[in-house]
């Protein structure tokens, strides 16, 4: 067959099948919740787990995570 | 050859753009399409940050100092760059993962992004804002700041490393954990060497 579409949709369709789907057991579909938001733009949660966990960091450490900041600002 | 690094260029350009808008997608397309020339504009990014490195940290603004200071940085990136990704390969290969050397560094160069990213933000900041930062407001404010932009960058690079593991050696997501336990230790001792010899006090993976 030389139709081209169909020839476009067997490459997409052999690319798209080279990786087996990845399942983790009676966690695939929490596993394919999560991983749905990472793969297109994953920065909003990125931001808001990042937040999230600093602001639980301040906290737990109140000021003292001036002190990480210090050190990693002189780890470059 | 010209013309092939153009494309090369253009090439590195959408798929760093793609790295933040599409990573699945977009290490997809550079594990099937992707070409070592690519490393080209990569190592034109990294030299401006060994620049402004050399720049922020030489005890003394002086050529001599300067160019020292930056050979020592690109080497052990380098360096850094390529223990890392064989020692990943090699543990990924030995868990049954598939696929070439070649095509896997591609992948993995690109999880310096975020690395770069990080460590030319923190340059910027050390000479805009210079530590120590205080327990005023203020500086508790800017630590939150710095500390969630650093999580961002962090996580980003995670996901990067987990793709390029995927896509590079065609493993799943257990086999992938294997991979980093195994290897985790190697990398503390070599992070520590770092910082023993000077190089970085935080490394440069």
């Amino acid at each position: 067959m030389n139709d081209p579409f169909y020839e476009r949709f067997q490459k997409r369709w052999n690319e798209i099948t080279d990786l087996p789907p990845q399942t983790v057991g009676p966690f695939t579909p929490y596993y394919k919740m999560i991983t749905k938001r990472l793969k297109v733009m994953p920065f909003p949660i990125l931001v808001l787990l990042s937040a999230g966990i600093i602001i639980a960091l301040f906290v737990v450490f109140g000021s003292g995570i001036t002190f990480i900041t210090t050190v990693l600002q002189r780890g470059f | 050859m010209a013309e092939a690094l153009i494309l090369s260029v253009y090439s590195f350009m959408r798929s760093c753009i793609g790295i933040i808008t599409h990573p699945y997608e977009t290490y997809r397309r550079i594990n099937g399409k992707g070409t070592l020339l690519e490393l080209v504009p990569m190592a034109a990014l990294l030299s401006l940050y060994f620049a402004t490195n050399a720049m922020v940290k030489a005890p003394a603004f002086r050529p001599f100092v300067l160019t020292r200071h930056f050979i020592k940085t690109s080497v052990s990136v380098v360096v850094t760059a390529l223990f890392i990704s064989l020692l990943l390969w090699g543990v990924g290969r030995l868990l049954g993962g598939k696929g070439e050397y070649k095509r896997f560094f591609l992948g993995w160069a690109y999880t310096l992004i975020p690395t770069l990213a990080w460590f030319l933000f923190t340059s910027l900041l050390y000479v805009f804002i210079p530590p120590p930062r205080t327990t005023l407001p203020t500086g508790v404010a800017l630590s939150v700041v710095f500390l969630t932009v650093s999580a961002v960058l962090f996580f980003w690079k995670l996901i990067l490393a987990y793709l390029s593991l995927r896509f590079g050696l065609k493993l799943d997501l257990i086999r992938i954990f294997g991979i980093l336990l195994i290897s985790a230790p190697v990398i503390g001792l070599y992070s520590v060497g770092m910082y023993r010899l000077g190089i970085f006090r935080v490394p440069f993976l």
